[in-house]
């Protein structure tokens, strides 16, 4: 073990991906204190740590399909019941063109510096191309520059393990520094959690846990930390999938739709046709159900079919998918792939929890102010219940930090914390380092995956819900058994314990839900129908005051 | 296993260790220890950011073979 540290701050942020360095920015804008507390570094982290290649928007040309109206259609029809179109337009739509301008200023160009043109393209549902294509890959280090011109101070490798509150109103938090054992106790007027989704929580396609469509590194360490403070969750019960490679869970696959490639099975059918009226500009979730039911049914393997493609197109192809994922041109290149003629062998990526959508989260509940339900404390990015992507993690980010910026500003004093608490908590985050014997977080995480994805993953009944509810409560027992020989492996300790204690809200929000949503993101085979009378809304899920999980719902409305 | 660093070319800046992601690269005074290869994402940052091209991208055989 280090030293200890405590810190005050006006802001903090936890997580500095996207969404989090945009709230940096805001409320380092309003000339406030601002920290940021990130587990790995903020220049290359999160989901776009690599780099990116889309950023959705209506641009309100004059086109029918380009408004404000129109887009909210889209929000409307592919997140219905998940996204509240009330902070959809706090948010996104009242933030978006500051996002656009944010991202040109820090040094990105998000249309072509010869034509000064946007690039866009269709997919996933859309009414129009509101996919703007363009070069993402030093995004995030730019990010990080601005955010370090602003004066904001940084703790890299920090794993963040438990927030504070005093009186029911937030007080700070605790962490560790996994490079240098120091304990640290931070207190804030205000904090923005922006941690991302919970991954690494069920079986991968090559059986690497770090093989992921998206980053491995976060793995519900706030959802876990908010949940055991009384914050409200919502959109918990969804497990998100995609379509990867075969061998490399990569993003990407929006990019060949919108490129204009087929999907095609064995047979070479363009099986999308048979099941969904949009074909391959559907939704993701009914590609992914598609493509999970051909596999299923003895169709596969399927193929990224891209021999249609024109040279000029197939060029810009290749290039974009670089732009998403830096290495991803590096594996075709080495499978053998070429430019010319090429069917790319694809399969359903791993399931993950979070977003049944390109325009909602899955996790901390917010307002249309990004407020929580314990005073002073907000979220953003994946780890809200409202944004996904990158066009509301640059936009909503930003807004959670002006909110919360207003916040501390209102706050005279910092809130006390209490020391026999931290005490506690010091210790608890310790302990695996002192044990001789013991069980490791590999295994310790092998064995949720295991019981995940063959209860939930994804589809589930109420029994296969409760036998796993069993199994991941009994695992509680093993938590003092686990063993670190090292800080690296104390993180991956912690880590797999919020990867089971997330599993288990994600199993009772998904019993909650007694309809099938986005299949295959929550199909229930005891309830495979939509229920927009009684389900067309959030499940929001609360640590009760017995300790229990307990659950309610709250109804959405779609009325433009 | 990934990535790969050449020692020849590396100049020990130790920005590969900064920026990975995943905690996976450690800079010693010797030389770069990619200790946990399988805890990879295979994002790239540290091949883009290398100063000097000595980080190159290997994929495990599970991942180029299935």
């Amino acid at each position: 073990m280090g030293e200890d540290h405590q810190i005050e701050t006006d802001v903090a942020i936890i997580g500095g991906g996207t969404a989090g360095l945009n709230s940096a920015m805001a409320a380092a804008e309003k000339g406030l204190k601002v920290l940021v507390a990130e587990k790995a570094n903020i220049e290359r982290s999160g989901a776009i740590a690599g780099g990116i290649d889309h950023f959705h928007a209506y641009l309100e040309t004059g086109e029918d399909w380009d408004t404000r109206e129109a887009y909210l259609g889209w929000v409307s029809k592919i997140s219905k019941g998940a996204s509240s179109l009330k902070v959809q337009e706090a948010v996104y739509c009242d933030e978006y063109k500051a996002a656009i301008e944010r991202v040109e200023r820090i040094g990105i160009a998000l249309r072509n510096p010869k034509t000064g043109d946007f690039y866009r393209t269709l997919a996933l549902g859309m009414p129009g191309p509101y996919a703007i294509n363009f070069n993402g890959k030093k995004l995030k280090p730019k990010m990080a520059e601005e955010v370090r011109r602003l004066g904001c101070k940084v703790l890299g490798r920090l794993q963040v393990t438990r927030l504070l509150l005093h009186d029911g109103e937030i007080a700070g938090f605790t962490g560790f520094d996994m490079r240098t054992g120091d304990f640290y106790q931070v207190r804030a007027k205000a904090v923005v959690i922006a941690t991302g989704n919970t991954n690494r929580m069920f079986k991968p396609q090559t059986g690497n846990p770090f093989n992921l469509w998206y980053c491995p590194a976060d793995t519900g360490d706030l959802h876990r930390a908010a949940y055991e403070a009384g914050v409200e969750l919502a959109n918990m019960e969804y497990i998100r999938m995609t379509i990867v490679p075969k061998g490399f869970s990569a993003p990407g696959f929006n990019a060949f739709l919108g490129m204009g490639s087929h999907l095609i099975n064995s047979l070479e059918e363009r099986y999308l046709e048979h099941h969904h009226p949009m074909g391959e500009a559907a939704p993701r979730n009914f590609v992914v159900w598609a493509t999970y039911n051909e596999l299923k049914e003895g169709r596969g393997p399927i193929y990224m079919d891209c021999r249609h493609l024109s040279q000029k197109d197939r060029e810009h192809l290749f290039e974009t998918l670089g732009y998403d994922k830096d290495t991803l041109p590096d594996f075709f290149v080495k499978k053998g792939y070429n430019l010319e003629g090429t069917m790319i062998e694809m399969t359903v990526s791993e399931p993950m929890q979070a977003r049944p959508s390109e325009v909602c989260g899955s996790g901390i509940k917010i307002d249309e102010k990004c407020a929580s339900n314990v005073p002073g404390l907000y979220a953003a990015g994946d780890s809200s219940d409202q944004m996904g992507c990158l066009h509301m993690c640059v936009a909503g980010g930003y807004a959670a930090g002006k909110q919360a910026a207003e916040f501390a500003l209102k706050t005279k004093n910092f809130r006390p914390v209490d020391s026999a608490e931290t005490a506690t908590e010091k210790d608890r985050i310790f302990r695996p380092l002192g044990k001789k014997t013991g069980i490791s977080s590999w295994e310790f995480e092998d064995i949720v995956r295991i019981i995940t994805t063959d209860h939930f993953g994804p589809v589930k009944t109420e029994i296969s819900l409760k036998s796993a509810l069993d199994k991941l409560n009994k695992l509680d027992d093993a938590h003092g058994d686990l063993k670190a020989d090292n800080l690296h492996e104390l993180m991956r300790v912690h880590e797999a314990m919020n990867i089971q204690q997330v599993a288990k809200i994600t199993a009772t929000a998904a019993m909650a839900r007694k309809e099938t949503r986005f299949p295959p993101y929550h199909y229930r085979a005891d309830f495979p129908e939509t229920d927009d009378d009684q389900y067309c809304g959030l499940i929001v899920i609360k640590k009760g005051p017995e300790g229990d999980i307990t659950t309610r719902f709250e109804p959405l409305t779609y009325e433009i | 296993m990934p990535p790969v660093i050449d020692p020849d070319k590396c100049n020990l800046c130790g920005v590969c260790d900064e920026h990975c992601p995943l905690d996976v690269i450690y800079m010693e005074n010797e030389g770069v220890d990619v200790r946990y290869p399988l805890e990879c994402w295979h994002c790239g940052a540290c091949r883009q950011d290398c100063p000097t091209g000595a980080v190159d991208i290997e994929f495990p055989l599970i991942m180029l073979g299935v």
